[in-house]
């Protein structure tokens, strides 16, 4: 089996019916995908497959052979932040860090796909999605924000980052 | 002082949402095992048997931990504060609690392990169980504790958490209202997005490098050290990215079984929970019983408190005889009461060991304390917020353990919440300052407990 | 992990068909909601997988009144139906969930024996849908809740009903966990202008409500009879008690939907 995995065509060697979070994670050294429940009910683990995000605990790998798999990695990097990434650090919508890679590649599919700022429907987007810690107000904030796509992170003179808004976010 | 007023971006943050932040079970380290442990099924037993030879033989299988192999079987959470042991690293002949972990295999692979799990051998003799904490003091109830149903070694190896201040007696005596009220906040499971995790890596200078998700790395530290009977230079923990706490990861759950199967196999061992795992073997928030009786006269001053609570330690200590300390520190909440009569049992029972969460201890005696504020406005049809103004602690005020506060804020903030939510104050409510009492907020039951020491 | 399963990945409905034969020794995986956890947690150990995702058996099909639903058909691709079956399917878990589950996964849902299970049951139940399925003795197609009877060792392969007069749905509100909704009515005005009523959440797949069709020109009345069809149970979501008295109330809404 191959699986296409933020652009690099990969061998699986995985039985078939090992999960896709399993096959990234222990297999492929994909590790962004975290194990939250393992069972479907957290959303930790969502990765794009053929640009759909999806469970990739749920997912047996043979189910998907062939497919282009995303994971949070493959989204941006730190000196390279997509629009949603950067308005998760601008809003503190990442505090223990561990919903996050599954939450990033549900709002960016959530957004390419057209979806508005609208907080219900933020909300419907990320329902299978859970966070411990913020409370979901800043995330579902990003989210929106992020619709503008208006942010820019810079280094300040001390070397830590600053995020600026280059404009308001709509 | 540039941090102050600024908007600083967390140091985390970036890599947070690049999927960069390692965590603990991201970390890989080559001919790393999996461990798998084997759990009580049943809530209370006697070990009968236990026999980890076929466990052994499993293919893949590097180590079995049992209790033979724990160097300190017994080391308390709280030693370092005199609090005694009570609470085995891995079940000896005896399971207090479901899910309460008996051994550990460190294997191949998950399945590996798990086969080496199902095939140890080991038989139970069930016992009786005691769930409800009200039962724990009759004289017919199950015994689950070896030091009885409560814990016996606060100072003075007194049995309770006992505060006397005041005259209560006096309190109840000029009280107009008699108000009384049970709390039962529910036990709550923290449910980190993190399960339990920990690696362990044995180096080859003979130290052992602890990969751990603890929110307490050098509490943990001290812990694994005694029970492994280890010297601290022989430990490295490796911590502080933790994907989510709350109080959960204060307990040291998974180190130091790891660090001796580690030890055991000579190989590097990661043990991460199950979700499942986390459910029913982590620990949670104490369930509390909380009886309180009050002492009111009709113009709405509290005269006098008389409470009672049961905290429900779970089957072990651990935590708890602190957690009811700092309670009973708190149960008069923000409001001042001269003459209290407070007794607080931590109550041994079947369920996981409880432990902290948000405010541990306190929490559950704000929500007590507030809910009976309100059931006192409702039954004596007070003002809600000028019946809470007159009791709120103001400087030299005292605690029930006799603390003179220097600074307390609740005038203000009873003040901007009447504000925010459009409560007309009376005039004389809305001037209160947090200020020393005087005046009419000075009434005679007060002068005594006013202080301007011990702080 | 499960190095000894067999993999089957057909790519037709028959190719599909004939790796299933008389079923047996052979796991189907749909959309895996349910069945890939269980294999990762050790609960399910299949000698032999059969993954239908390449299989060509999905799709909504309408020519004239008739409506099939092929059993790899995403709980999503339903959403927009009329009542019951959209509301309901919409309903169901999350968008990323919806677009994974399968109507055929549903149908055959497992779960701890006393824990209700399987949404889109009731909505079919009460649509008198029926289902095709293959197996040992060949193909097979009955009304859902005679499969829902004897669904061991079935292939799904579609699921047809003719499109009602009227439908509505009414449910809890489902938490934020993997359980399927804790109580949920389904309702239908047929073609022939008879009422059919279902439940899930009140037994350990959905159940028709005899009873409370009986009483179907009086809400209420109808509410109260539904109690007497239904085998309410206490799970982590819902009591038995609550589910009692709110059962009334759906069946009540339902009718007052239909009309
Ligand atoms: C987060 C989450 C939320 C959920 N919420 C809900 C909810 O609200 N309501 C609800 O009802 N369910 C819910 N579920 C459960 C599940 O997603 C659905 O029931 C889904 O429809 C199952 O379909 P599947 O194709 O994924 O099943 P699978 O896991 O593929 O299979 C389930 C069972 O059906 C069998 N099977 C699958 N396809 C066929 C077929 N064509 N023929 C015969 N047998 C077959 C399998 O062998 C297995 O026994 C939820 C699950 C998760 C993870």
């Amino acid at each position: 089996m191959n699986i296409t995995v933020n652009g690099d065509e990969l061998e699986v060697r995985s039985p078939g019916l090992t999960s896709l979070l399993r096959v990234l994670r222990d297999e492929l050294d994909v590790v962004g995908p975290k194990a939250g429940c393992e069972a479907g009910g957290c959303g930790a683990c969502t990765v794009l497959v053929d640009g759909a995000p999806r469970r990739s605990c749920l997912t047996a790998v043979a189910a998907i052979d062939g497919a282009e798999v995303t994971t949070v990695e493959g989204l941006g990097a730190a000196d390279d932040l997509s629009p949603v990434q950067q308005a998760f650090v601008h809003y503190y919508a990442a505090q223990c860090g561990f919903c996050t890679p599954g939450m990033v590649v549900a709002a960016t599919h959530y957004l390419d796909s057209g979806g508005s700022d609208d907080r219900k429907e933020i909300q419907e987007a990320l329902r299978g999605h859970v966070c411990r810690c913020t409370g979901y107000v800043k995330i579902i904030e990003a989210v929106a924000a992020a619709r503008g796509g208006n942010f820019d992170l810079t280094t300040t003179a001390e070397g830590g980052y600053t995020t600026v808004m280059t404009g308001d976010a709509k | 002082m540039k941090a102050v007023g600024a908007r600083l971006p967390r140091y985390d943050g970036v890599g947070h949402v690049t999927g960069q932040t390692t965590y603990v079970d991201d970390f890989r380290v080559h001919g790393m095992l999996w461990a798998k442990a084997l759990r009580s099924p049943v809530h209370h037993a006697a070990i009968t048997k236990l026999d980890t030879s076929r466990a052994e033989a499993v293919p893949g299988v590097h180590a079995v931990v049992t209790h033979t192999d724990v160097p300190q079987l017994e080391y308390g959470h709280l030693s370092g504060l005199g609090i005694p042991a009570d609470e085995p690293l891995l079940a000896k002949d005896e399971v207090r609690y479901m899910g309460q972990p008996i051994a550990l295999v460190a294997a191949e692979d998950l399945e590996a392990a798990t086969a080496g799990v199902a095939a140890i051998e080991i038989e139970y003799e069930e016992r009786p169980t005691l769930w409800d904490v009200r039962e724990a003091f009759d004289s017919d109830a199950a015994v689950v504790h070896r030091w009885g149903n409560w814990y016996p070694h606060f100072e003075d190896e007194m049995d309770r958490r006992q505060i006397r201040k005041g005259d209560i007696q006096k309190a109840f005596e000029d009280a107009d209202h008699i108000i009384q009220g049970v709390y039962r906040p529910a036990a709550i499971e923290h449910v980190p997005m993190e399960t339990q995790v920990s690696m362990v890596v044995p180096e080859s200078d003979g130290r052992l490098t602890i990969h751990s998700c603890t929110q307490a790395m050098y509490f943990s530290l001290g812990v694994i050290s005694a029970h492994l009977q280890v010297p601290l230079n022989k430990l490295k923990i490796v911590g502080g990215t933790v994907g989510g706490g709350f109080g959960g990861k204060v307990d040291t759950a998974s180190e130091t079984i790891t660090a001796l199967a580690a030890m055991k196999a000579g190989r590097p061992v990661k043990w991460r929970w199950t979700r499942e795992e986390e459910f029913l073997a982590s620990s949670t928030r104490a369930p509390w019983h909380m009886e309180i009786i009050d002492a009111v006269t009709s113009d709405g001053w509290i005269l006098g408190r008389k409470m009672l609570t049961l905290h429900d330690s779970g089957a072990y200590a651990r935590f708890s005889p602190y957690g009811l300390t700092k309670h009973s520190f708190h149960h008069t909440g923000a409001y001042t009461i001269p003459h209290l009569h407070f007794d607080g049992y931590v109550v041994f029972t079947n369920r996981v060991p409880t432990t902290a969460m948000r405010g541990f201890g306190v929490t559950s005696v704000s929500f007590a304390v507030e809910t009976h504020m309100s059931r006192i406005v409702d039954e004596l049809g007070l003002d809600p917020y000028e019946f809470r103004l007159k009791n709120a602690n103001r400087i030299h005020d005292t605690s029930p353990n006799r603390i003179s506060y220097t600074d307390p804020s609740t005038v203000d903030v009873l003040q901007s919440i009447a504000g925010a939510t459009g409560h007309d104050l009376a005039p004389a409510y809305a001037a209160a300052t947090r200020e020393p009492r005087e005046g009419e907020w000075l009434p005679d039951h007060l002068v005594d407990q006013i202080s301007t020491e011990g702080h | 992990m499960a190095e000894a399963t067999e993999v089957l990945t057909p790519d037709s409905p028959e190719a599909a068909a004939a790796a299933f034969g008389e079923g047996g020794d052979v796991t189907i995986i749909g959309g895996g909601t349910i069945m890939v956890p269980l294999v990762t947690h050790g609960v399910v150990q299949p000698n032999k997988a059969l993954i239908l995702a390449d299989a060509g058996l999905e799709g909504v099909d309408q020519s004239g009144t008739t409506v099939t639903i092929g059993a790899m058909t995403s709980v999503s691709a339903l959403s927009e139906l009329d009542a019951p079956l959209g509301p309901c399917a919409a309903n169901l878990g999350d968008s990323e969930v919806r677009d994974q589950a399968t109507v055929g996964g549903n149908l055959c849902a497992v779960a701890p024996p006393e824990h209700p299970t399987g949404d889109l049951q009731g909505a079919f139940v009460a649509l008198g849908a029926s289902v095709r399925s293959t197996g040992a003795g060949g193909e097979r197609i009955e009304p859902v809740a005679d499969f829902l009877a004897d669904r061991d060792n079935r292939l799904v392969l579609d699921v047809t009903y003719e499109q009602p007069q009227a439908g509505a749905f009414e449910s809890l509100d489902r938490p934020h966990t993997h359980h399927p909704t804790p109580l949920a009515v389904s309702g239908a005005r047929l073609a022939d202008g008879s009422i059919q009523l279902a439940a899930t959440g009140a037994a350990p797949t959905a159940v028709r409500l005899p009873s409370a069709e009986a009483e179907a020109s009086d809400p209420d009345a109808a509410g109260t009879a539904a109690l007497g069809d239904v085998r309410l149970v206490d799970d982590a979501v819902s009591s038995a008690w609550y589910r009692e008295r709110i059962l009334p109330v759906l069946v009540r809404r339902v009718l007052e939907q239909l009309g």
